[in-house]
């Protein structure tokens, strides 16, 4: 009656989708939980936190799924904001981001979307409520879910390496 | 088996959000809903990903029965249990007082009427709403 349990890596070996998978026993589960709110299911894995900035809060949930993430900001408070989501698609892989709900005149958070899937490898669905016109917030966001992100290990090819590797395929 | 963990959220982060993990007819479900200050989402995955996401709303309406709309934003267009889907969850969010639209998002393997019931019967048992 053991829990099956998958742990997906994704190493960047020149493929985008290449992934390592191993499968354990849950007893044996050797995985740490970090000291933000994290609930670990087999096969999702959602952290949220908060980062207090001078004059903001941003709020971020990020669920990780087997073969996407899906990632919420939020800025000061807790609204849903613009849907968008962004994969590798053809030809040569180049990154398309579209907005799903809201974002047709500000599309604030699809540059994050674009810049997520080359940073992961992964698509990724993101919703996000910071305001338009704050180039400043967004790009503080952005930089603390990247932290937060390549922490959790979900970031695994230097920028330049997947801009190489999206590039170059 | 069925596996609950709720948030248990600090008084700083502002979205309460639960996670569940059961079976469904034989496949693995992933479940996880979120409630933020104008909508809910709900999550549900046996593949790995989102699946197809859909949006569905309470329409304001002067007569005394609610009208809903419900779209497909993203994904599977021609699956008309997925609409059903949320139909059905949007209703019962506005029979609990709550008029916040959905943002629905199924990954399905198995996209029978019967899985739906079950999908729907699980969400509304943890429902935030």
């Amino acid at each position: 009656m053991g829990r099956h349990l998958q742990v997906h890596l994704i190493m960047a070996s020149g493929e985008l989708n290449s992934a390592l998978h191993i499968t354990t026993d849950a007893q044996c589960n050797g995985k740490s939980k970090t000291l933000e709110d994290q609930a670990i299911d087999s096969s999702v894995q959602i952290t949220c936190f908060t980062e207090d900035l001078h004059d903001v809060a941003l709020h971020f949930q990020i669920i990780r799924l087997t073969k996407q993430i899906y990632v919420w900001i939020g800025c000061n408070t807790a609204r849903f904001g613009h849907l968008y989501a962004a994969a590798a698609t053809q030809p040569n892989n180049a990154v398309s981001v579209t907005s799903l709900i809201g974002g047709s005149s500000d599309n604030t958070g699809s540059g994050i979307a674009r810049r997520l899937v080359l940073k992961t490898g992964l698509n990724i669905v993101l919703a996000c409520n910071i305001p338009k016109d704050s180039p400043m917030v967004e790009a503080t966001a952005e930089r603390k879910l990247v932290e937060k992100l390549r922490n959790l290990g979900y970031v695994k090819a230097t920028p330049e390496g997947m801009r190489a590797t999206l590039a170059g395929s | 088996m069925e596996v609950i963990s709720d948030s248990s959220p600090s008084t700083h982060y502002p979205v309460a959000h639960k996670s569940i993990s059961l079976d469904i007819k034989g496949n693995k479900t992933d479940i996880v809903i979120c409630k933020h200050d104008d909508n809910f989402l709900v999550m549900v995955t046996q593949i790995g990903c989102m699946g197809t996401i859909l949006r569905a709303r309470k329409e304001e309406s002067v007569s005394v029965d609610p009208t809903f709309n419900v779209s497909v934003v993203f994904g599977k267009r021609d699956v008309p249990y997925l609409l059903a889907c949320a139909r059905q969850l949007i209703e019962h969010i506005s029979s609990c007082g709550s008029s916040r639209p959905l943002v629905l998002s199924l990954g399905l393997k198995d996209h029978s009427p019967g899985t739906l019931k079950d999908i729907i019967s699980a969400v509304i048992d943890n429902r935030l709403w």
